[in-house]
């Protein structure tokens, strides 16, 4: 049953733009609430492709080091081990791709914006 | 697959008045990187700026398009747009 009700998430997954049917959001959602839950819960949290210590794709390994260089401590969320974190990740926050940097629970940007913004001196002030 | 002509044609005609500069980093058709100045960008935060550009592809974007990395500029702040 629980199988089934997930059966959306695949379609979001390659359509991550697309707003959720509305079925999909008066079903009770676990994942999306919990990722909700993370972003409110951490100051600063980073969902990327791989871990801090192994990024999986160069824009978190990016990220990570940018992280690392204003020494800001950051919860982290690979989401590579199930699709449908990305896909519930992304109707929540508006934004199609991997790593999403949050702060004070919103969202700060990806890779590029959070690349900009340390090197304008931005990103310090942000995660402050 | 896209070419760097597709994603300038698409991101310039989606953006009324915008001019991209795109590049293809890996040269698979797959990675792409857009320098993109708009009219429209005024006012708007990078987020904003940037789901302008994203919303141009929809679901492309992490889907066969696997990455289009963006520096965004309304024309008021538009830096030289070469480095």
């Amino acid at each position: 049953m629980s199988a089934s009700q997930f059966d959306p998430i695949p379609m979001l997954a390659s359509e991550p733009a697309a707003a959720p049917t509305p079925a999909a959001s008066e079903e009770p959602n676990p994942i999306r609430e919990a990722i909700a839950e993370a972003i409110s819960e951490h100051k600063v949290i980073l969902f990327m492709k791989g871990t801090p210590e192994a990024p999986a794709c160069g824009f978190s390994a990016r990220t990570v080091a940018v992280l690392q260089a204003l020494e800001v401590p950051f919860a982290a969320v690979d989401i590579l081990p199930d699709p449908r974190l990305r896909a519930e990740l992304s109707a929540i926050s508006n934004w199609p791709t991997i790593p999403q940097l949050f702060a004070d629970g919103e969202l700060i940007g990806g890779c590029d914006i959070v690349v900009e913004m340390y090197e304008s001196g931005e990103l310090a002030e942000a995660l402050q | 697959m896209p070419s760097t002509q597709d994603i300038k044609q698409r991101i310039e005609a989606g953006i009324p008045g915008s001019r991209a500069e795109v590049q293809d980093t890996t040269g698979g058709g797959d990675h792409f990187s857009a320098v993109v100045t708009a009219p429209a960008f005024e006012g708007l935060s990078r987020i904003e700026q940037h789901r302008l550009v994203y919303d141009v592809f929809g679901a492309e974007v992490g889907g066969a398009i696997h990455a289009l990395a963006l520096r965004t500029r309304a024309p008021s702040t538009a830096t030289t747009p070469t480095h």
